[in-house]
């Protein structure tokens, strides 16, 4: 599969490790989001929008995003996107939230669910081509 | 809530002293008395507030000599001790709408007074001041006074008394880059439906959201052959001869310079220092090739990773600067480094 | 396709002993909505209420909001694919109860959000304020899965609307409308001088409490095509979106679109109202992509002079948005899009997360981030315990007096992309 998950939430690491390529590093959201970028200007392709979900970034801690296995020269407009996000992560005010487990486990769950809609596509995507 | 007191700022030509004849003359400061355009402001403001003083002022002796000026005017209004500071309106006199700008804004930093100003959406002046005060959108001329003082009048009360300010289109303001909501007449797809129509026929229509600017420039392809370039070193990042000799501005600046360092190997703080007023100047001035980085690209030249480092480099600073003026230095600079063969060029910010 | 609509106002609803509706009085007997509700298994318990406007009542967190519909004429039932069988809804005759909805609370996931207030400052933020509500608070069974619950909540919530519905039947509606699209051949003929105009409308498609159901088929996995906009009024498209309460689309929203009310007012005068079409907002880059191109595509095949967007969510569907925008805009078609903003608490930051220079008529539907104070209410229908939870508050958001602070993003409907309600900004 031509895709690697670059991921702060331990449900997606455990869904995924040894199916498909998982690099999962414990991370703040936007941490995460400048990893990403880190990447994406080192020439790795978005394959997901960074932003997935309505729940937003000052709410939940997790954030998983799909980048191509191999890298290239540096694709402008996964650059572009990465750039956007991570300005749309300042505008939303600091919640000084303790979330309890069972609420941090939904939030895992929504994560997880939304990646695993970016996989169903990539991989009908892989059989196709 | 009492009589507001109102400071008004006019320039020498809606005070009917002359024309740009005499744009020279020094501030004056007229107490207890009401000018101009403040006659028409003061019949519309009834009881609810009254002008206590007019300061009239040229506006080529604003404009050149503006720290001395604000200082003075500062003063004036000081001593009024007034409720509200009103200037202008400008329309589209651009030096007049720079200094009403200019002015409101030093009059609410330092006074903490509420100020309001009105001009064309054209003036410079909007540009600049736009997101610091509240300007009112007018008409591009004199004509336009009367329309200019109805919308000016109840925003400026409502800025005196200190009640909150609505929505840009509500109040009538330019705006300022803060979003505010409103609840308006018709819902959201009815409104859509309506610009959908008028957009169809050729009608001007209002979009409710600008689009952020981009100015996007197409990147050119990239340099065939760098181990034969000449590459120049351009820099908004405010490098100068030590001793700044072309005085370029620490903000807003009004130039550029045109440096050699043919034969230099690296810019020290003996020679060059930092301009810029926008950052912490200590490690620029330690070593400038912190921002302009000579010392790197002589490196690459002797190792013939480049062919050659442009003996001239061009600076200004970025602080502030109206995008008006940028883009002027830019295509000057532009054309200079095409005359010369420059294959390409770094340009360092901060 | 030509659609009837009867119209019922309701006046007011009360509990009774058996269900009815006369005079514009809905009679509701509680029971046999608890049993409705309960048929599935996965739903523990549920509390049956009544919110009326005006009540210093707070409902949250709030999952759907439906408005009863049935289907007295013509092919198919409302609901198509979810409740009633596939066929292709959309003519015919159906009735719907009016100035009243269905409302489904639960804690499906922990982190809460939806509030209705129904008086006070946070009533004139929603449009459900103003409806006589039957609230149904469902409780799930111990160590349910998420996903089974939303779906249990989603299901109960159509079934309850539905037998609600099924109460007007047999009787005659206070008032009528008819809704016709012509096909598109005998549209151009009818109305030969007229601009041809769609509606776009964008569908949320990311993942669990994410979800548009067309027909029954999940939004994600739809490739863009065409509706009639009758086919939407008979519930082709219903929400399984319950995060962000304030853009999020309710059922009640897609049953009662805006955009299409307002396009039919103008059908055959100003416009011709080719027709709906539908796309989705994927997590995947080259899903959009692809949405974006055939919906374009149709666009022009449509031989469409101008489109209204709208749009369902935030982030990652304001890029859908934007490459619909430019891609349509490309084609020679003219757009308005509609959306909101999160221009942050100051009102100062960036509205939306991506932009374009094509997208030169926009629609607003406001800054999600205002703050607002909410008042205590004199009774919570749902869940007490939620103001930490609740999306745009934080620990600190419990003032003294018990009211609470929080975003507009925890209203919901507050700044609905559809162009529903008349909040904007500038």
């Amino acid at each position: 599969m031509d895709f690697q998950i670059i991921t702060n939430n331990p449900r997606v690491r455990d869904h995924y490790q040894g199916r498909f390529e998982v690099h999962y590093e414990e991370l703040a959201y936007k941490a995460l989001l400048q990893k990403v970028r880190d990447m994406v200007q080192s020439g790795y392709r978005l394959l997901s929008h960074p932003l997935s979900g309505s729940v937003k970034p000052n709410e939940t801690p997790y954030k998983s995003v799909m980048v191509s296995k191999d890298h290239g020269m540096t694709d402008a407009e996964s650059v572009r996107i990465i750039e956007e996000c991570i300005a749309a992560c300042e505008k939303f005010a600091e919640l000084d939230r303790v979330w309890t487990d069972d609420v941090l486990d939904d939030f895992r769950m929504i994560d997880d669910t939304l990646i695993e809609s970016a996989v169903v596509s990539a991989c009908q995507a892989d059989r196709v081509m | 809530m009492g009589k507001l007191r109102v400071v008004h700022y006019i320039n020498q030509f809606f005070a009917n002293i002359g024309g740009e004849e005499k744009a020279d003359i020094p501030a004056e400061l007229h107490v207890g008395e009401i000018i101009g355009p403040g006659m028409a402001f003061q019949a519309s403001f009834g009881d609810n507030a009254e002008i206590v003083a007019t300061i009239v002022c040229g506006d080529s002796w604003f404009n050149e000599n503006m720290e001395e000026a604000k200082n003075m005017i500062l003063a004036m209004v000081k001593d009024q001790k007034p409720d509200l500071f009103i200037a202008g309106p400008a329309f589209n006199a651009g030096r007049y709408g720079v200094a009403c700008g200019a002015i409101c804004d030093a009059v609410h930093q330092e006074l903490k007074v509420p100020v309001l100003t009105g001009m064309y959406i054209e003036n410079p002046g909007v540009d600049m001041f736009a997101k610091k005060v509240y300007i009112v959108s007018t008409k591009n001329n004199a004509a336009g006074m009367r329309a200019a003082v109805q919308t000016m009048v109840p925003l400026a009360l409502k800025l005196g008394r200190k009640e909150p300010v609505g929505a840009s289109c509500e109040d009538g303001y330019i705006p300022h880059g803060v979003r505010v909501n409103f609840f308006e007449k018709e819902r959201g797809s009815k409104r859509a439906v309506d610009m959908l129509l008028e957009k169809l026929s050729g009608k001007p229509y209002k979009t409710e959201y600008p689009m952020p600017k981009f100015d996007r420039v197409e990147p050119n392809p990239p340099v065939k052959a760098m181990n034969k370039a000449r590459i120049a070193l351009v820099t908004s990042g405010g490098i100068v001869p030590k001793g700044n000799p072309d005085r370029i501005e620490s903000s807003n600046a009004l130039r550029y310079g045109e440096y050699d360092i043919a034969g230099i190997d690296d810019l020290t703080s003996d020679a060059f220092e930092t301009a810029h007023g926008g950052y912490d100047p200590t490690y620029a001035n330690e070593d400038p090739d912190r921002v302009l980085p000579v010392d790197v690209l002589r490196d690459m030249e002797k190792a013939g990773e480049i062919g050659e480092l442009y003996h001239l480099f061009y600076s200004t600073v970025g602080n502030g600067t109206a995008v008006a003026s940028a883009k002027k230095f830019a295509a000057e600079i532009g054309e200079k480094l095409k005359a010369a063969r420059v294959n390409g060029v770094i340009l360092t910010s901060t | 396709m030509k659609l009837e609509m009867g119209y019922f106002h309701i006046k007011d609803i009360v509990f009774g002993s058996t269900s009815g509706l006369s005079d514009g009085i809905l009679t509701v007997e509680k029971d046999t909505v608890s049993k409705i509700v309960l048929q599935d298994e996965k739903i523990c318990s549920v509390t049956v209420d009544i919110a009326k406007p005006g009540e210093s009542v707070r409902i949250t967190p709030v999952k759907d909001v439906i408005e009863p519909r049935v289907k007295v004429e013509g092919r198919g039932g409302i609901f198509p694919g979810i409740l009633a069988k596939v066929d292709t809804v959309g003519s015919g005759k159906t009735y719907a109860l009016k100035d009243m909805a269905v409302v489904t609370a639960g804690r499906i996931v922990g982190f809460q959000e939806g509030i209705i207030d129904m008086k006070g400052p946070g009533a004139e933020y929603t449009p459900f304020s103003q409806l006589l509500n039957l609230v149904l608070v469902c409780e799930p069974v111990e160590g349910i899965e998420k996903h089974n619950y939303e779906a249990a909540v989603r299901f109960a919530g159509f079934r309850v609307a539905a037998y609600i519905g099924e109460l007007a039947r047999s009787l005659t509606p206070d008032e009528t409308e008819v809704f016709e699209t012509p096909s598109i051949m005998e549209g151009s003929k009818l109305y030969p001088e007229l601009p041809r105009v769609a509606y776009v409308q964008m569908l949320q498609s990311q993942g669990l409490l994410h979800d548009t159901y067309v027909y029954g088929v999940d939004a994600k996995r739809i490739v863009p095509t065409v509706l009639y906009p009758t086919e939407i009024m008979d519930g082709a498209i219903v929400s399984g979106n319950c995060v962000s309460a304030c853009d999020k689309n309710t059922t009640y929203h897609h049953l009662n679109n805006p955009v299409i009310r307002d396009l039919y007012a103008e059908h055959g005068k100003t416009l011709n109202f080719v027709g709906v079409i539908i796309t989705n907002e994927n997590v995947y880059l080259a899903d959009k992509e692809r949405s974006s191109d055939w919906t374009a595509k149709l666009c022009r095949m449509l031989d469409l002079d101008g489109a209204i967007v709208s749009q369902e969510g935030f982030g990652n569907p304001d890029t859908d948005l934007i490459m619909n925008c430019k891609k349509i805009e490309a084609q020679g078609v003219k757009t308005v899009i509609i959306t909101d903003e999160y221009a942050g608490r100051d009102g100062k930051s960036q509205s939306l997360a991506d932009a374009d220079v094509a997208a030169d008529a926009v629609i607003t539907g406001g800054n999600a981030n205002q703050l607002i104070k909410l008042p205590p209410m004199d009774k919570v229908i749902g869940i007490v315990d939620y103001v930490k939870k609740i999306a745009g508050g934080n620990k600190k958001s419990l003032l003294p007096d018990g009211s609470v602070e929080v975003e507009l993003q925890a209203i919901t409907g507050a700044t609905n992309e559809l162009g529903f309600n008349r909040m904007s900004a500038r």
